[in-house]
């Protein structure tokens, strides 16, 4: 019970610090295309609004000109957290790590988020593999 | 004295009988106008406010950059009914110089909000978008849309032939170009028109019939009788209700009426009402999209449809139609230009009445199916509703024309009664699942049986991906290459007889790799693999993988022995095309209330159910299909640097013709048969695979490069022997493999093989 509950708390702190990581858009910008990098900023203004809806439509919409960008997938990922959508949190992260190739700090970043999902919906071993894959790319 | 008493008496006596009469006859009339009033308010208000939902294709997305041809763009404004119109600001036309376009869109509320009416250029380069201009500013634009195209509505089951519109919908000029010649004081008289009205009695009273002088007003009410009696009594009723509807209802609500109440024509037996379905029945369009002659010409229709007909009496049309131009160009409601311009136009009408106001009926069906599960039937007939779908014209076209001009050539060249032949195709994006294009048959108009949705085929070996995949997720047991049986095969289970898996080619092919007996769709093998692996097993990742209907566990099936529609064979292989994700299809974006306020999103939806390694290994086995298996013909149409993924299905004596594949960007499943499902002599490759080759090929598509999951290394391996190769081997092929399933020994060619080393070992013995 004892050994449960360290486990527990170690994971609470554990995606405490995943929270803490990484605003959605970075000094990188999104993409090279000025159309997509405009409807992300529409969505990030949006989601800051607390228009969730609105921001998922327009991400959406940058997703059909840029369907393998995997920042718009894992950007798409995070609303969806925020949402308390979680099983679609965790499929979006997941799309996002599909086309993330060698980028390591946005794959790490998809697995927290996946980490965060599993915790919400009481999957702990899960969130906790899924918090070990995103220490080990952040090393 | 008594004589005066008497008198004043008589006079009181006669004066109240007259009030008395009077009052009498006050109180039957004001009974008669109360009935009246009831009566055609009901009617009125029975007539209005039953809108139906509207549906939409996607709207074409327009930003540097874009993924356009020229071409795409001057057919999407064609089809959105954009008027080359040289240099005019006027929204809804057009410009087009070479590679460079001058756009003035017209405004249009999307779910995230209203876009005004832009002064757009848009040049192009090559098969892209170069650059995007705002005209007015000189500035660049990041992104705008075309207003999207209506593609048909959903309509209130006691009203199935009106295509009723709001005011707001029908033309500024065809509106005024009714008021011009029907009704020049509509705003300012109160339902009747005085002078209308002596002229008409003047008429009456000198013996010439009652007529004239109406009104729109009197018009409408007009309609609302079944009969066209014509007597005194009849106009006085009439006048009255004019008068009591201009009394009721404003002047756009009246006119509103009228739009969708005007009788325009005689389609056979049913009679054409209003101007919304009028516009499809003679120009098979939607009314928003009508230029100012085809405005000019259904005003005209007014004074006498059957006399006045376009289609048998063209001359007749011609003239009322420039007769209504001239009164327009007398009120100054156009200008010169405007009137010398449509004067010259042709009639512009169709030569046939369409079958149906859909452009698209297939595709609408699908949406309908969709939006039931959400709404109930009456609000999606009568509210109005404005339903933005994920059609893509440029694709349905593609479609459309690939499987309608494949089947004439294959009924030719195969030697098939004419019009035997039936299809459908479905195409969806890989990424998001949204559904492009669908078509339900090779009458693209025809509303009725959608073979897309509806009809259900043994899938044949298009459920084998199912089966490799279902392997290939035991990468202990199975990779690419390893080896699998393809001998003679007698499957025997109590209580069924026995059964016996022949190839196609009738042969076997004893051992064989596990992705050539994909590739060339070798049934024993494949049989062999899925009943080692157990049906059930194999049936339950076809339910993963997003098909939802009940599936038998029988040895035969396989082999694709059960039924399937296209659609469902869509949602299964968006997994394939997804890497992995189960995304239900989609064929609507959003819907918003009549008025544009947002009322539902129906959002991108993805979840993992394949691993990504396994999935990256099916797709490259289906790649190999096209490349060198049963699909290799596949290069007639497409390049073989494109790398596409796809599987034939041929099924028992060739009743079925089926091909599923998928490039970069777009999944499209094809199904070739006969209604009455007679044998077509196609394998999938003979029939299906051509219309989906026909149709990428007019689509651009993207290459298919899979994203390789980290797990995934590439192997040498030695053909012959499906063991590790090294350079000294020949005819050697690079796989794919999970990580560690790679086969450990070396093939006997190479340099560090054990068993070539005892070779050399012993050459040197004996040098």
């Amino acid at each position: 019970m004892m050994k449960r509950l360290v486990a527990l708390f170690a994971l609470i702190l554990l995606s405490g610090c995943a929270g803490m990581v990484a605003p959605p858009e970075e000094a990188r910008p999104v993409s090279d295309n000025s159309a997509v990098v405009a409807l992300s900023e529409t969505a990030r203004t949006d989601a800051a609004g607390g228009r969730l809806d609105a921001a998922v439509a327009s991400l959406e919409r940058a997703l059909r000109i840029e369907p393998r960008n995997p920042a718009l997938w894992q950007n798409l990922a995070k609303l969806r957290l925020e949402q308390g959508q979680y099983q679609q949190a965790e499929g979006l992260a997941a799309r996002s790590n599909g086309w993330a190739g060698d980028d390591k700090t946005l794959r790490a970043e998809n697995w927290r988020i996946i980490g965060q999902a599993r915790l919400k919906r009481g999957d702990y071993s899960g969130a906790q593999a899924a918090f070990d894959k995103a220490a080990a790319l952040a090393k | 004295m008594d004589s005066s008493l008497l008198e004043k008496f008589r006079s009181f006596a006669a004066r109240s009988r007259l009030r008395l009469f009077l009052l009498i006859l006050g109180l039957l009339l004001a009974g008669y106008t109360l009935y009246l009033d009831l009566t055609v308010r009901a009617q009125f208000e029975g007539k209005r406010w039953a809108l139906p939902a509207r549906v939409y294709a996607r709207p074409l997305e327009l930003y540097p950059g874009a993924k356009l041809r020229p071409e795409q763009l001057a057919t999407e404004l064609a089809m959105l009914g954009y008027r080359d119109a040289g240099n005019s600001s006027d929204p809804g036309s057009y410009q087009r110089q070479g590679d460079e376009f001058s756009i003035a869109t017209r405004p249009f509320t999307f779910w995230d909000g209203a876009q005004p009416a832009l002064q757009l250029r848009a040049d192009f380069s090559g098969d892209h978008l170069r650059a995007l201009t705002d005209l007015k500013t000189d500035k660049p634009v990041t992104i705008a849309r075309l207003d999207p195209l209506l593609i048909g509505g959903i309509y209130p089951a006691h009203n199935e032939d009106r295509v009723l519109v709001k005011l707001d919908e029908v033309p500024p000029l065809l509106i005024k170009g009714l008021i011009a010649v029907e009704d020049r004081k509509f705003y300012t008289h109160h339902g009747i028109d005085p002078r209308g009205v002596a002229r008409a009695l003047v008429t009456t009273v000198r013996g010439g019939g009652v007529q004239g002088g109406s009104t729109l007003t009197q018009q409408l009410v007009k309609n609302f009788f079944l009969t066209p009696e014509r007597t005194l009594r009849r106009k006085f009723t009439e006048m009255i209700m004019a008068l009591l509807l201009e009394m009721h209802y404003s002047k756009d609500e009246i006119l509103e009426a009228y739009a969708n109440e005007i009788y325009l024509g005689q389609d056979g037996n049913r009679a054409v009402h209003g101007f919304g379905l009028a516009s499809h029945f003679y120009f098979d369009k939607p009314l928003p999209q009508l230029t100012l002659p085809q405005s000019a010409l259904l005003v005209g229709l007014v004074k006498g449809p059957s006399y006045y007909d376009p289609r048998h009496h063209p001359d007749r049309a011609l003239a009322r139609r420039n007769l209504v131009l001239q009164e327009m160009l007398q009120q100054q409601y156009i200008t010169q230009a405007q009137y010398v311009a449509a004067r010259a136009a042709p009639l512009g009408v169709t030569d046939k009445a369409p079958k149906g106001t859909s452009l698209y009926p297939a595709f609408v069906e699908l949406v309908h199916r969709q939006l039931r599960r959400d709404y109930h039937e009456e609000d999606l007939r009568s509210e109005g509703l404005l339903i933005f779908t994920t059609l893509d014209p440029l694709a349905q076209l593609s479609a459309e024309r690939a499987l309608t001009t494949r089947l004439t050539q294959l009924e030719k060249a195969r030697r098939i009664p004419a019009h035997a032949l039936e299809g459908a195709v479905v195409v969806t994006s890989t990424q998001n699942g949204e559904v492009q294009a669908l078509v339900g048959g090779r009458d693209t108009r025809y509303e009725g049986f959608n073979r897309a949705l509806d009809t259900e085929r043994p899938i044949g070996s298009l459920i084998k991906p199912a089966i490799y995949l279902t392997a290939l997720e035991h990468p202990d047991s199975y990779t690419l290459a390893t080896l699998l049986d393809d001998s003679p095969l007698v499957w025997r289970q109590r209580g069924t007889s026995d059964w016996e898996p022949h190839n196609y080619d009738k042969t076997f092919h004893g051992q064989v790799p596990l992705r050539l007996a994909l590739a060339n769709s070798y049934n024993v093998s494949t049989a062999r693999l899925g009943l080692a692996l157990g049906v059930r097993n194999i049936m339950d990742n076809v339910h993963r993988l997003g098909v939802e209907r009940d599936l038998p566990d029988y040895a035969s099936s396989l082999l694709g022995a059960d039924g399937m529609s296209p659609l469902e064979v869509t949602q299964m292989y968006q997994a394939f095309a997804s890497g992995g994700f189960r995304i239900p299809l989609r064929a609507i974006r959003e819907v918003l209330t009549a008025d544009g306020q947002p009322l539902q999103r129906y959002s991108l939806s993805v979840e993992q159910v394949i691993e990504p390694a396994p999935a990256y290994l099916v797709t490259a086995a289906l790649q190999g299909v096209v490349r060198e298996g049963t699909a290799d013909d596949l290069k007639n149409y497409l390049s073989p640097d494109l790398n596409i993924a796809g599987k034939t299905g041929t099924t028992n004596d060739l009743r079925d013709s089926w091909f599923a594949g998928y490039t970069g960007d777009r999944l499209g499943v094809v199904w070739i048969g006969r209604d009455d499902n007679q044998p077509i002599n196609m394998t999938g490759a003979g029939g299906a695979m051509t219309v989906w080759g026909e149709m990428m090929a007019r689509l651009d598509p993207d290459s298919l490069v899979p994203p390789q999951p980290e797990n995934i290394e590439l192997v040498d391996i030695d053909s012959a022997t499906g063991l590790r190769a090294d350079a000294n081997c020949q005819g050697t092929v690079s796989l794919p493999f999970i990580r560690g399933s790679a086969p450990t020994e070396t093939a006997p060619c190479a340099a560090h093989s054990p068993t070539r080393s005892i070779k050399s070992w012993f050459e040197r013995l004996f040098e």
